[in-house]
Order: C-alpha cells, then structure tokens, then sequence
C-alpha cells in the first residue's frame, strides 16, 4: 500500500515540481537524478510520518489510560502510581425447599448479593478497597480498607475486611464452589475491624498474616465500631510447598489460623452467636430472653483454631477445614467453657478440562454458540458437620428449638459461561440429630432439603 | 487426636519452608537498561554470564534487556524503571542517574578504565560504490549530500557523532568555534530526518533507503556491512573521529532492594573478562584488552582518535555548551525543526 502511495505521490511530485525546480538545476540534473531526489523526499516524508506515529504512541504511553474489558474498568495514571478500578457482581439466587410434610424455609428468588466495588491505588503502594452490599434488601458495608504494600513480603491493612481465618470464607463469594459455604464458615468471623500485617514469603511459598481486631462472634460482620475495650489477636499461616519449584503438588495448601480475644456480652448485647444451616435458616441460638436469669451471655475468652488446606491439580480440586471455636459463656451464676467444632471437605471436578484453582474457573472455551464453544462444567460434592459442645443443653440452649448436631451433604453444577459469568445449582440435604423435634416421637429437627440456583455477573 | 493433627500440620509448615526458601533462592533476575544499538551484544553476554554465574554460585540467573535512546533509558531509570545495572552510551547519562541518588556520583571509580569496558567511535557508512564519494567530514558539509544522523538530545550516539564532527571542525580550522559552529550547521542542514536513537537512523538508512550517509556507532556500522545489508554498503572511515566510551554502572539503589547486588557487579566485572571482552569484539566494539584488541585488529579501522576531555573539557561542559536546551545545537538545528 505504501509503494503504491508512493508511486502515485511520486508521479504527481514529478508533474507538479517541475515548474518550481530552478532552471539551473533542471538543466545540471538528468531526469533519473530527479526522480532519485524527489524518491528521496517521499522516502523522507514517509519517515518522519512513521516516527510522528511512534512518538504518539510513546505519547499515548505516557498518557492516562482508560480500559475495559473482562478484569472490569479502570483508569490509570501514565506512571501506574494512580489507579481506580470499578468492579463488582450481582448474585441472583433461587431457593426451593423440596419437604412434603414441613418447608423449613420460604421458596423464594432473592438478590442475594449486590456488591460494586471500589478499588484503587494512590502513589503506587497504597491500595483502598470499598465494597458495599445492596442484596436481600438491606445495606452494609463489608469493605472498607486502605493497604500500604511497602513489599510482597509487608503490607499493613487496616480498616474494615476479612479476619484472615477461614479458608472458605477468605474464597471470593465470587469463586466459591457452592451457592452458600458450608457449615464451618459458622465458626469463623465474616468481617472485622483493625489492622493486619501480611505478606508473602519466599516467592510466595509462604503467606502469613496477622493482627489485631475489635473482635466479633461467630459469622459476624462488625459493626463500624466495638462494643467492649478488649482485642482479639487473630493470624494465619499458609503454605504452599511447591508453589515455586512446580511439579503434580504445585497447588498443594495448607495451614492454620487461630483467634483469641475476651468477649463480655450484656443483656442488649449478649455477644454470642447464632449459626445457620447452608439454606440460611438459624438452627441454633442460646437462651436469651432478656432477663438476666434467662440470657446466656459471652464471659471470658473466645478462641479458634483453623486448620485447612486444598489441592488442585488439572481439573480435579479438593478443599478441606477444620474449625474449633471455644467461647466461656455464663448464664446468670453458672458459667461454662463451650467448645463447638466443624468440619468440611468439598471436591469438584471441571469435566470440560479447565484448570480448577482456589480462584474460581477460568474456562479456556466462553460460552459462544455461533463458534459451538460453550463454557466450562464443573461438578462438585460436599460433605461437612457441626457438633455443639454437649455442655451447651439444657442450661445454654434450648433443646426444644435447637439440635446438638447437623451434617449437610450437597452436590452441584457450576456452568462457567466465561470469567465473567456464571450458572450454579445445588442441592444439599441437612440432617440434624438430638433436638428441635417437632412431636415428642420426632425428636430431631426436620431434615433440610433445598435446591439452590445461582445467576452471577461478576466484573 | 485434633491436638495431633495440628501438630502434623504445623510441623509440615515449617519443614516446608526451607524447601521454598532454597527453590527461590535459585533464581536472579537483573535488569540491564542500555542505549540502543547494544541488543545483539547483551543477548549473547547475558547467555555467557548467566552460564559463568551458574558454575560459580549454582544461582540461575534470568537477564532482562531495556533498549532505546541513551538520553531516554537514563531518564526512564531516574523515572522509576528498575535497573539493576545501566550500559549507557555515555557517562553523562550515568552522571544523571547517578544525580538522582541512586547511585553514587563516583560510579565511575568503581570499575576499571572509567568504567567503560569496550569503546568505539565513529564511522560512516554509505551506499555500494560510495556514489557521493563520501571520503571525510568536509563532504558531509556540501550541499546535495543527506546525511543521516539521530538526535542528540535524545541520543547518546548522536552526541557522539555531533562532537565527533565538532572535534574535526576545531582542528582542522585552527581550532576556532564559530568556523566549526558554522561547519557542523552545515552538515545538519543536511540532515533530513532526526531519529531518536541509533538504531532508529540505521533503520532509517538501510531499510528506508533515506540519505546518502550515515553517521553511526563503528559497531553498528560494521553490522549494518556484515549482517543486516551485506552486500549494500560500505564503511569509509574519516581521518578524525572520536574515542566514545560507552559506560556501565550498579544501580545500587535498585540492586540492594532486588537484592541483586552481588550478581549486578559480578555482571558488569565479567564484561572486563576475556571472555566478555571477546564477546565485545564479536559484536564489532573495541575490546580494551590488548590481546583480544590484537586478535580483532582487522576488524577496525586504522582512525586517529580524541577523546572528549581533550577538546571539550568533558561531559558535563559539552552537555551544558551543546546540548542543553538553547544550546549550540538548538541553534543550528532550530528547536522544533
């Protein structure tokens, strides 16, 4: 294309230049001489129109830049210290309770979570992330951080955000295997509020966290501020072996978190939790009738230990937590120290072949019928359990309204239509064992039969 | 039983860390930010020197290579590009990182010869059967010839070039500035396009096909003859020229939090090597030791040389007299021309 601009500009300089060439040099020059020079002067123009070309894109380089694209929008200064990133999701859920005799539970479609995101950077070490939460007709907020990378291997966050315990509740809602979490994630704080140095160590390998919270009860998500002058110290240790050397184990983690703090309730607080089958519905509370003989309330030291790991290899992934929360509570002159534990362990399979990892599918083929490419598949199945110490009934829960143990098995098919989008059903069933009965021959609460479906934008 | 199973966990946390720890340990990477024309040259050292630094640490070492005008790379490491080390096109582009603070201002001690491991000079390079006859700088001054030459002011061959020509002009007109100002203007007037760096204008020359000669680096030169256009041009080496030392430097500031350090000075030493210097004159620079420079005498030619502290008093005063903005050579050239 260029020779033949080229050609055609050539013969017009040769019509149009003749009259303004001098005469002296038309007499010295031979016609090849002249086209050689005015060869030459395209040749130049074509040059200097090609590095003007360059040095607009060394300019555009060095300009701010706007993108977007399946990572989410963002605008970000030329010398990458100033950025803001627009991100979030929608979860669209379907809940169905399938029991013939008792529906322990509404069917219901329900926008379950509704969450833009502000993230950014301000003079390249300082992170800031905002995530607010429209879904199930409420408003909170769950994120709000500011983050000082000084290095990998040292940062400091302080604000509002995940205590870095659970391993399932540290996954993304974006990313977990099933609509809800399983049974352990009762046992571990939702979000809290202080300050936590973290890092990662030797590429990586190693990832440790820690640090000082206002505390919270089980599944809590605190408030914007505490409720008592005392500190729960809360840390993390993970590791991943063979992260840098490679190999079949690459993606093998495993760890342990652990909490501790003193948690002192009040009859309008009494700092205690309560915990919910997968299909959200409370299966179990402690006493609290708003009288100091009839409310058990927390009264002393709260501790957790986690220990969880995974595995993904190819396609195959394998997630796997243990948690132990131990709370001293008292009601009115009695006091004990409760101990409940929990444990999970889920496995998924993404039949198309599409690596599975701790960060959600990211198919290799999105969903485009024209090119008959249709996502990622994954199947999945869970297995998980809560037992309530013993000592929690009579005296500290009812045993009428709440039963000493639940067991949940689930199974699931995600449909990744691309990194963006995605389609989850579910159905789990929970048994419960040693109370809640409905008649004095049912003594154990009604199994929980539910079928989950999940519609997700995520950007 | 839990009690046990944490207990297994934690120990296998800790007994794995020292496997990542070593795993990691196995691995350098060092950014090397040079001027333009040096591309061919490191690709084949960093290849020798991670061999080298293999056998003497057991470290692997992964070596990233940064090209552009020298005037540019120096101002993109003061910019916050992490250099582990700079091989720039001349020490005054150092001199400015190194005015930065991220490098002490006697760089140039730390290693031997000025810290200029090779040098060259420069040369002209013209088309098959030199048609312009193109024998020395005085015919780059007549009218009718193109000459092809980068910017200075963003080119640290091009400042080359430029002194190289000015250095010509003292000596051969009795050493007074305003006849050479007046020469070299001559030979800018007939310089059609600037491009930023060397090895733009050897691309502007050869694949192009723009001017009749082309001012360059002597390595770039012999190149452009052996490599990129044999057959197509000729080297014609002018009675006067320049010695250019090309200079290198530990970015200490960005070694240290690399932690590169000890690799980034290895790196530069292993230049001064035999082995480094052999490699130097394979890719067609001066080597600075005599028996290498022996073993690639032909490959030279025979050019009477100056340096810069002889005639313009060094860097930073041919920088501050030629280059700076509103400088003689904005004013033979015209700021935005």
């Amino acid at each position: 294309m260029r020779r033949e601009l080229s050609a055609v500009a050539l013969g017009a300089l040769v019509l149009l230049s003749g009259g303004s060439l001098r005469a002296q040099d038309q007499q010295e020059k031979t016609p090849d001489e002249k086209i050689q020079e005015l060869d030459q002067k395209i040749r130049v123009l074509e040059r200097k129109d090609e590095l003007r070309q360059e040095a607009e894109a060394d300019k555009a380089k060095a300009s701010t830049s706007v993108t977007s694209g399946k990572d989410g929008f963002s605008i970000k200064s030329a010398d990458g210290a100033f950025l803001l990133k627009l991100r979030g999701y929608v979860q669209f859920d379907g809940r169905f309770f399938s029991d013939d005799k008792q529906k322990p539970g509404i069917d219901t479609f329900t926008l379950r979570r509704v969450r833009p995101i502000f993230e950014g950077t301000v003079y390249k070490i300082f992170d800031f992330r905002i995530m607010p939460d429209f879904g199930q007709g409420t408003t909170t907020l769950f994120d709000a951080y500011v983050e000082a990378r000084f290095a990998p291997s040292f940062k400091v966050r302080a604000g509002k955000f995940k205590p870095p315990v659970g391993l399932e509740r540290l996954q993304s809602a974006t990313d977990i295997l099933f609509v809800e979490r399983a049974l352990p994630t009762n046992l571990v704080p939702n979000r809290d509020l202080g300050i936590q140095v973290s890092g990662d160590l030797s590429g990586g390998v190693v990832n440790y966290a820690a640090g000082v919270f206002n505390g919270t009860v089980d599944l809590g998500n605190q408030a914007d501020a505490d409720t008592n002058n005392s500190k729960d110290v809360e840390g993390r240790v993970f590791v991943q072996p063979f992260l840098v050397s490679g190999g079949a184990l690459k993606n093998l983690g495993f760890g342990v978190a652990a909490t501790s703090g003193i948690h002192e309730g009040t009859l309008t607080a009494p700092g205690l939790p309560s915990y919910r089958t997968p299909a959200q519905q409370t299966f179990f509370s402690y006493r609290s009738d708003g009288t100091a003989a009839g409310t058990v309330l927390a009264d002393g030291r709260h501790t957790r230990i986690v220990p969880q790991g995974y595995f993904y290899s190819g396609p195959f992934g394998l997630l796997a937590e243990y948690a132990q929360s131990k709370q001293e509570v008292r009601r009115a002159t009695v006091s004990a120290d409760l101990e409940h534990t929990s444990w999970q362990t889920a496995a998924s399979w993404v039949i198309t072949g599409d690596d599975a990892t701790y960060r959600g599918v990211n198919p290799k083929k999105v969903f485009d019928p024209a090119a008959h490419t249709w996502g990622a598949f994954e199947v999945t199945a869970r297995y998980s359990k809560l037992d309530l110490d013993e000592k929690t009934f009579p005296l500290f829960a009812n045993p009428a309204s709440a039963p000493r143990s639940t067991t949940a098995w689930a199974v699931g098919l995600n449909w990744y239509l691309n990194k963006n989008v995605r389609v989850m059903l579910d159905y789990e069933r929970s048994t419960f064992d040693g109370g809640a009965g409905t008649t004095s021959l049912v003594t154990d609460r009604i199994p929980e039969k539910i079928l989950f479906s999940r519609f997700q934008i995520s950007y | 039983m839990r009690s046990r199973i944490l207990s297994i966990l934690l120990l296998l946390s800790v007994a794995a860390f020292p496997v990542g720890a070593q795993t990691v340990s196995q691995k350098a990477k060092l950014l090397n930010v040079s001027y333009d024309p040096t591309r061919e040259l490191y690709q084949d050292f960093n290849a020798a020197f991670a061999k080298y630094w293999k056998g003497q640490t057991g470290q692997d070492v992964e070596i990233q290579q940064s090209h552009g005008g020298s005037g540019k790379q120096a101002r993109s490491v003061i910019d916050g590009l992490e250099a582990d080390v700079v091989t720039l096109a001349l020490a005054y582009d150092v001199d400015a990182v190194a005015n930065s603070g991220l490098l002490p201002k006697n760089w140039q001690t730390r290693l031997p010869l000025n810290s200029a491991p090779y040098t060259s000079t420069i040369v002209f390079l013209v088309r098959k059967g030199n048609p312009k006859h193109i024998k020395d700088w005085d015919d780059l001054a007549k009218p009718g010839v193109s000459v092809i030459s980068p910017n200075p002011k963003t080119s640290g061959g091009a400042r080359w070039n430029y002194l190289a020509a000015w250095g010509y002009a003292l000596k051969k007109l009795g050493n007074d500035p305003a006849k050479a100002k007046d020469f070299v203007a001559r030979i800018y007037k007939n310089v059609p396009v600037l491009d930023t760096g060397a090895r733009g204008s050897t691309v502007t020359f050869v694949e192009r096909g723009i001017g009749d000669v082309l001012i360059a680096w002597e390595n770039e030169a012999i190149l452009a003859v052996k490599d990129i256009g044999k057959g197509q041009f000729e080297i014609v080496a002018p009675s006067l020229s320049i010695l250019a030392e090309p200079s290198v430097a530990v970015v200490d500031k960005v070694a240290a939090k690399h932690k590169t350090a000890a690799a980034a000075k290895t790196y530069l030493e292993y230049l001064y090597t035999p082995e480094g210097q052999e490699i130097a004159a394979r890719h067609y620079y001066r080597p600075r030791s005599a028996s290498v420079a022996a073993k690639y005498a032909d490959q030279f030619p025979k050019i009477t040389l100056f340096t810069i502290d002889e005639l313009f008093g060094g860097w930073t005063k041919a920088q501050q007299t030629h280059f700076a903005d509103g400088g003689v050579f904005d004013q033979i050239y015209g700021v935005g021309k």
